[in-house]
């Protein structure tokens, strides 16, 4: 090719710089120089420039030229905007990413949405290198999302300069945690998403990172929390009652560990418990899923003998004991597998919902209804799904279909439908059925509420003698299995992926292609781990509330239910002496306060006896000529005084300070108070129970409860108020949700919760956020008054006046001027409230 | 072609109302043996205690075993503040003079009435020791304020209903109280009788739209446990086949009838109707 000498001397000087880069520029060339001398010249010079500048960058750029070139239809400016990168040190990365992109951004964005994009990232190189870099490497489609031009990338990247001002939040760290949360949840979840982020970051650099990355508990709840659909997480208790009405008895029921990345949602059991995904695409499919795994268990897929039955017809060993791997089931089929699991599963699920249909009715018709509903089908796999409903059909649009007619019938097993598939499979509908290799057509292939069914190793029930459903099918049909019989596949391929590695099992966990994600998050991991169980280790959860989203984040705080170690009996019988004239003062007080004999209400207009005096008054006002008021009855009135009281005390670290007038520590004041409380409460007769709390951080609040209302006062309680002493932080809001709930079941009239504060709530992870904690606290008082809990609050911390107000409202708080003051004044103040 | 009560309707008259030639029997459908059961315990005048859920057909039985004895029928629905007076009688004031005025198991006792207390366990428990002496062999109600005793009157019969598990524990007959009574076990009736019944109760309900209804009643009655403090009732299913019947779509009136009577609570309306939908789907 012949160059113009201009052309032909920049040539001859990039062959005296290096060979290589000679031989990367003559390739691109022929596609550079239509555009004319001049961009020729200014494209070889920034070769050059970016060789010189950096070897690895110079070459990036020649080798990103051809497709930039044919793509953008012009050389300059994308030229000139690839030399910017020299300003910074250390850019080569960033311009490899760039280089890598550039095609795609005019391609995808348009001219004037690639001059944006470039600028954006220039703005970040100028901020931080590595950020930039993190930008440009990112593919543009990605940044852009499926629809989304170049404001997309504009509302991605909102939240983050003011996250690198005032947190340091490199891009490399956000962006891809930032476009799964758009992905899954939308534009406009980035906002609250990256906002909640800013905070976690503050409370520590590796925990808000880990949330920025998606890798951390807490921003995963958040995503499951936000997942459009019918979340299934809240409703448990609906799931139970509905499995209760339909087939009765007791299911478990667990959450599983999906998540979004992992697919399409499914419900699935391993013959033991129900593992229901935290949401699902609406509620009908809830449903319908809900009640076709039921049927699993209660229509005998596990059965033991059914299950070696097909094992044996597989001509496979069955284990004697343990879980079943499905695999080899399926590894036998090869390549194949895939495609024999789901002609496998369209027979046994239709075995399984004709179960469901004899306990629910109109399932079949909602099923059909439901698919026709999803309208939209895997290319793929479109087939599968058309034959999984065509059989559901032929059960009431009179077509009765010979392959499936078996399956129908009542005392069919998962043996039938084991001998259906082989047959589908291996007759000539089955070979023209298309093969599967993709894992999300996979998925797709299943009819609404169904779900692979070997996605978990399967717990074999034991059969029950008395059932009568039992059928023993003829073993002559094991004949015309013309199989590829017991030739085990080389390839560790299996079509199972969902949680293995239960009892010590390693299988073959590798499964196809892209679920390989999928296999190797989940192994290993087992979904008693999951955040959401009623109570574990972890203690209960309760829900937080957020004054900043002006919502409840579910299953926020874990509170620990735990009992006081230490317990100081020296101590409390210090304070008994101490306190002896003062607790004697009380009682003789409670005493006099204490109700005797119900008096008779005299005088009423209305009673069950006549009040004697009454009726001779008006007797004799009435001859008297006057007219009187009728009240001549008398009535009994029982006064009902059953109240019930939880004493809840602070226990943080502040409660160890020195008193300021001297005398010891605040904490010896506490103790004292809570126990004249406990001694006066004997006196009183009224059910109580006294707890303390300390928190630290949102999963680890500790709720020590010394006395149950159940327990009867002892000398063992009496140390243990001895023993109390000041740990960790002030996470109010947990604390009175959890005694709230302790209240369940105590039977009385009034309930009170009477709060021993010295200070604000306040925890180690509100990020320096004051209301936070403060609103929290105010929702959880509100909670407690619903659930008809009173609580009223007793501090020493004289800038009380400042919060209290707010959190527990005019009137039911109490601020102790003199800490002194507490022992005595603790008890009446209860028996004022009590009044 | 009239019941007893409708020939009363929209008139005030006396509670001891005995039933009349030509008024139709009130309709029941027996469930078991309680018609031969309350038969001989009216032949040796035993006091009668009929136990069994809201809804179930109490009160329609005893309607309907007074209308065949021929007898009439006292009901007093007992509540928290029914005393002693508000059953035996009060001195009441009338210009100058004070009055005695019988009350309603007064009256039954002298007419020879089957006095029906209605969720005896509501009412105070000093109401519920005056029947003591009424329910063992002297059959004698004294009027302690008036220092007077009545032997009641040989037809005399008494009849409580008694709902176990709707009051809590603390609300409970005393034993002493029980052991003077015959029970009868009263419960949802089978299906056929149940469906008998929406049939018979409300004219124009298709065999089907009944059989449905029971069939969500049984459902409906499995959640109990899950916090209803009443099952769905027999009483339930009528009314939802009388919205039926009316015009309304059949998801609508079991809404109406069957699931928001009966709970507050969403999720356990939710599942409530989850059982109707599946019926009506």
């Amino acid at each position: 090719m012949k160059h113009t000498p201009a052309i032909d001397q920049a040539l001859a000087e990039l062959q005296e710089l290096s060979a290589a880069v000679h031989r990367e520029v003559s390739a691109v060339l022929p596609d550079i120089v239509p555009h004319g001398e001049a961009d020729t010249l200014d494209w070889l010079a920034a070769c050059r420039a970016l060789f010189s500048f950096e070897r690895d960058a110079g070459l990036a750029f020649i080798r990103g030229s051809r497709e930039a070139e044919q793509v953008s239809e012009e050389v300059r400016p994308w030229t000139g905007q690839a030399l910017a990168f020299m300003q910074w040190r250390a850019s080569w990365r960033a311009l490899e990413g760039f280089m890598a992109n550039v095609a795609r951004a005019y391609g995808t964005l348009g001219h004037a949405g690639e001059k944006r994009w470039a600028e954006i990232g220039f703005s970040w190189c100028s901020r931080q290198i590595e950020s930039g870099a993190a930008y440009f490497s990112t593919p543009v489609i990605d940044l852009a999302g499926r629809q989304g031009g170049i404001t997309a990338i504009e509302q991605l990247l909102s939240p983050t300069e003011e996250l690198y001002d005032s947190r340091k939040l490199m891009l490399g760290s956000y962006l891809g945690g930032a476009i799964r949360v758009r992905n899954l949840l939308g534009a406009q979840a980035i906002l609250p998403w990256a906002s909640r982020g800013a905070d976690i970051l503050q409370t520590g650099r590796t925990r808000g990172e880990a949330y920025f990355r998606l890798e951390s508990e807490e921003s995963l709840s958040m995503l499951l929390e936000h997942l459009p659909g019918y979340r299934l997480t809240d409703r448990n208790r609906l799931l139970g009652m509905l499995l209760d009405v339909w087939f009765g008895g007791e299911f478990d029921l667990r959450e599983s560990t999906w998540s979004p990345e992992k697919g399409r949602p499914f419900i699935e059991t391993d013959g033991r418990t129900i593992y229901f995904p935290a949401v699902m695409a609406d509620r009908e499919e809830a449903i319908l899923a809900l009640l076709h795994t039921a049927g699993h268990m209660r229509g005998r897929t596990f059965d033991r003998v059914a299950m070696e039955e097909m094992f044996a017809e597989a001509k496979l060993d069955f284990p004697k004991s343990g879980a079943v791997s499905w695999a080899p089931l399926f590894l036998r089929y090869g390549d194949d597998a895939l495609r024999f699991q789901l002609i496998f599963d369209i027979c046994e699920d239709l075995r399984v919902d004709a179960v469901v249909q004899r306990s629910v009715p109109n399932y079949l018709r909602r099923l059909a209804r439901a698919a026709h509903a999803l309208g939209v089908r895997h290319a793929e796999t479109a087939p599968y799904f058309d034959l999984a409903l065509a059989s559901i059909e032929s059960a009431f649009n009179g077509k009765a279909d010979p392959r499936f007619a078996r399956l129908f019938e009542a005392g069919s097993t998962i043996a039938d439908a084991w001998r259906a598939a082989v047959k589908i499979y291996e007759g000539n509908e089955g070979k023209a059925l298309p093969p599967v290799t993709d894992l999300e057509a996979f998925h797709m292939a299943y009819l609404p509420g169904r779900s692979p069914n070997a996605m978990r190793l399967a717990h074999p029930q034991e059969t029950d003698d008395d059932s009568s459903q039992q059928q023993q099918p003829g073993a002559e049909e094991q004949g015309q299995q013309g199989d590829e019989g017991g030739e085990e596949t080389e390839a560790p391929k299996n079509a199972e992926s969902g949680e293995q590695g239960e009892d010590g099992e390693k299988q073959e966990v590798p499964s196809y292609g892209d679920s390989s994600g999928q296999a190797a998050r989940s192994s290993g991991q087992s979904d008693q781990e999951g955040p959401n169980h009623g109570s574990s280790d972890k203690g209960i959860p309760y829900p937080e509330w957020d004054y900043r989203e002006s919502r409840y984040k579910r299953n926020w705080s874990w509170v620990q239910e735990k009992r006081l170690a230490e317990s100081n009996m020296t101590e409390t019988n210090r304070l008994m002496k101490q306190y002896a004239l003062a607790l004697k003062r009380l009682k003789k007080a409670i005493q006099s306060q204490k109700p005797t004999r119900a008096a008779p209400l005299t005088q009423q207009l209305d009673g069950d006896d006549m009040d004697l005096n009454a009726v001779v008054a008006y007797v004799a006002e009435k001859r008297a000529g006057r007219s009187p008021r009728p009240a001549i009855y008398k009535r009994r009135e029982i006064r009902q005084r059953e109240v019930a009281v939880t004493l809840l005390a602070d226990m943080s670290t502040s409660i160890m300070q020195h008193l300021p007038e001297g005398g010891g520590r605040l904490v010896d004041r506490i103790r004292a108070g809570v126990l004249l409380f406990a001694e006066s409460m004997e006196e009183v007769g009224d059910a109580y129970s006294i707890a303390g709390f300390c928190s630290k951080y949102r999963d680890n609040v500790s709720y020590y409860t010394l006395k149950g209302f159940d327990e009867t006062m002892s000398d063992d309680i009496r140390a243990q108020i001895g023993g109390m002493s000041g740990r960790l932080a002030t996470r109010m809001g947990a604390a009175i949700r959890h005694a709230t709930a302790s209240f369940d079941g105590i039977e009385s009239r009034r309930r009170l919760l009477l709060l021993l504060s010295d200070g604000r709530p306040e925890d180690y992870d509100d990020g320096g956020d004051r209301r936070y904690l403060h609103e929290d606290t105010r929702m959880a008082v509100k909670e407690a008054v619903a659930k008809g809990v009173h609580p009223f609050c007793v501090t020493v911390d004289t800038m009380a006046n400042q919060y209290l107000p707010q959190i527990f409202g005019p009137g039911h708080y109490l601020v102790l001027d003199h800490i002194n003051s507490l022992p005595n004044k603790l008890p009446e103040i209860y028996l004022r409230l009590r009044r | 072609m009239k019941t007893a009560a409708a020939r009363q309707r929209g008139v005030e008259h006396d509670i001891v109302q005995s039933p009349q030639v030509g008024d139709v029997s009130p309709y029941y459908e027996p469930q078991g043996n309680e018609v031969a059961i309350f038969e001989a315990a009216y032949k040796r005048r035993l006091p009668i205690m009929l136990k069994g859920p809201t809804g179930c057909g109490k009160t329609r039985f005893l309607e309907y075993m007074a209308f065949q004895l021929k007898r009439p029928l006292v009901t007093v629905s007992c509540h928290e503040d029914l005393t002693s007076s508000d059953l035996v009688g009060r001195f009441l004031l009338e210009g100058a003079d004070t009055v005695w005025q019988d009350g309603p198991l007064t009256r039954a006792v002298k007419a020879g009435a089957i006095c029906y207390l209605d969720e005896i366990v509501e009412a105070r428990t000093d109401s519920t020791v005056v029947i003591h002496s009424l329910t063992d062999h002297r059959r004698k109600l004294s009027i302690e304020k008036k220092g007077q005793e009545i032997d009641a009157h040989e037809d005399f019969m008494l009849v409580i209903s008694y709902n176990p598990g709707y009051q809590t524990v603390l609300k409970d007959l005393k034993p002493s109280t029980k052991q003077r009574f015959i029970a009868i076990n009263f419960d949802f009736p089978s299906e056929e009788v149940e469906r008998k019944v929406l049939v018979s109760e409300v004219p124009g309900t298709k065999p089907e739209v009944a059989q449905q209804l029971v069939a969500i009643g049984r459902k409906a009655r499995l959640l109990k446990d899950h916090g209803l403090e009443e099952s769905t009732s027999t009483r339930a299913l009528v009314y939802a086949a009388s919205m039926i019947a009316a015009g309304l779509d059949p998801v609508s009136a079991c809404q109406v009838a069957m699931v928001n009577p009966i709970t507050d609570d969403a999720e356990l309306a939710d599942a409530l109707m989850e059982i109707v939908n599946a019926h009506f789907a």
